[in-house]
């Protein structure tokens, strides 16, 4: 029988903070870590963003020096989202052999390649700098957590837009049931960059206040930064070390539009399909999850097809399955949103705490029957939830964590 | 240029070009560039190669000029007076 997957370790660096704990705190209280943008000048339409303020500057692991001091925000927060997972699942040195790394991520170090440009063009560089250039590879970020960490187990790189760290977790859940590791780091980040943030304004896709998900005045959504990291890892395997589950990985699914190189397709049916293949294998029934950790970014598209997909697997039992967006607060990461909410919905699972949909103010009427948690958190007792990942050009991920019996 | 100013102005740019986290007073005048002090690799050396050659307008065409050139903070200094005054 195929092993079942666990949850021991996790890591988290996004707007609410530097780690798990602040993530969770933030998640709890409700704040919204989406504020002016700052990382760069832009004159577009919106100025709003999530971005990471507390930076740490120490590069954690075992790294030389000049690697260290070279290394892009996106694979900071990477290394320090991964060694915070590692470190909360216990995995000592000597365990480095079997852990594989599966990372996803859209831009890489594409901020610091656009500064290396800029400064070329502005003539204040007369020729392109390497070290400039050095972190535009995805593979870097794998790259960099490998070496700091001591993982020498497979390592991979996905890249499939806003679903990529989504995969990152299905793939490194995948890898553990078919016993190709005992261990695997999955891995997602993203920084705030020209390319994307220029890019998602000029397709209009921009909220310029802090994005409203599920709200009747939704105009788009805003993108954030950060990273997150899970240790996934074989039950027994679990078990013989002592490590603590945090939550199951029950079921996974990966489905493609085959529709649009921007928009979802209007009816859904590759969401739908991931979310009924995920339920279908984790073998749970649609009446027994709790809570759905919506994709929710806030744009008028997005938001209906989404819900239209819960509507058609939940049908009126939707009514009383809270369903909530946490893009609200943290900005839609990217390549790192799917990691970064899988983490937001196992700390869920784990306290027994929904996460709310902040900025949530006037319910989209067509939904005034939902329950989209809006603006405060609150206790509930959970047992299994789905975190759903939809990337551009069609790709649909959607996860079915539990929690653990206690 | 006097040599004193040139050999601040060489630790300015190996610090502010390198993102060195030391302050270029403490960087050593006859310590090896490259050695282990300030943990510099050869990406650091194709960096200051470049950095060097646009700051101060000399030349290092290749590898034996370069392991001449960067031997040292003064290694360096004299190095760039002397292909100013050729």
């Amino acid at each position: 029988m195929a092993p079942a997957v666990v949850i021991t370790g996790l890591g988290a660096v996004t707007a609410l903070g530097g780690d798990v704990r602040a993530l969770a705190a933030g998640l709890a209280q409700g704040r919204c870590g989406i504020g002016r943008l700052t990382l760069f000048a832009h004159t577009g339409r919106s100025g709003v963003a999530a971005e990471v303020r507390e930076e740490a500057n120490a590069v954690v692991g075992r790294l030389p020096p000049a690697t260290a001091r070279r290394l892009s925000r996106p694979d900071r927060f990477a290394l320090l989202a991964a060694a915070e997972a590692c470190r909360t699942a216990g995995l000592g040195p000597d365990l480095g052999r079997d852990v594989g790394v599966y990372v996803g991520t859209t831009t890489g170090g594409m901020l610091v390649t656009e500064e290396a440009y800029r400064r070329r063009r502005a003539a204040e560089d007369h020729r392109f700098r390497l070290s400039r250039l050095l972190g535009t590879p995805l593979a870097t970020a794998a790259a960099v957590v490998s070496q700091a960490l001591g993982l020498y187990g497979p390592r991979e790189t996905f890249s499939t837009a806003c679903s990529s760290s989504a995969l990152a977790v299905a793939m490194a859940a995948d890898a553990v049931r078919r016993g190709v590791v005992p261990l695997a780091l999955a891995v997602g980040t993203d920084g705030l960059c020209r390319l994307t943030y220029a890019g998602f304004d000029a397709l209009q896709a921009l909220d310029t206040e802090p994005c409203r998900p599920f709200d009747r005045d939704r105009r788009g959504l805003s993108l954030g930064e950060g990273a997150a990291a899970l240790v996934l890892e074989a039950d027994a395997h679990a078990r013989v070390r002592s490590a603590r589950p945090r939550a199951a990985v029950l079921g996974w699914a990966v489905t493609g539009d085959a529709h649009h190189v921007t928009a979802p397709h209007p009816d859904g049916a590759g969401a739908l399909a991931a979310l009924a293949g995920a339920l279908a294998e984790a073998r749970v029934p649609p009446e027994a999850v709790d809570y759905i950790n919506a994709h929710g970014t806030g744009t008028r598209q997005n938001d209906a097809v989404e819900i239209g997909v819960l509507r058609r697997v939940f049908g009126r039992r939707l009514a009383r399955l809270p369903v909530s967006s946490t893009k609200s607060q943290l900005g839609h990461c990217l390549g790192a949103a799917g990691a970064v909410e899988a983490v937001a919905t196992v700390l869920a699972l784990d306290e027994g705490l929904l996460p709310p949909t902040v900025n949530l103010r006037h319910l989209d009427p067509a939904w005034d029957d939902l329950d989209l948690v809006p603006e405060a958190g609150r206790r509930a007792p959970l047992a299994v939830a789905v975190s759903s990942s939809y990337g551009f050009g069609g790709h649909n991920v959607s996860l079915v964590l539990g929690r653990m019996a206690r | 240029m006097d040599r004193d100013r040139l050999r601040t102005e060489v630790k300015e740019l190996l610090v502010s070009g390198l993102r060195l986290d030391v302050r270029p007073a403490d960087i050593a005048d006859d310590a090896a560039i490259f050695g282990e002090g300030l943990g510099l690799d050869s990406i650091d050396a194709l960096e200051l190669v470049v950095l060097v050659e646009e700051r101060f307008r000399v030349s290092i065409p290749d590898e034996e000029v370069g392991k001449r050139a960067f031997g040292s903070v003064n290694a360096l200094v004299g190095f760039i007076l002397q292909e100013r005054a050729e």
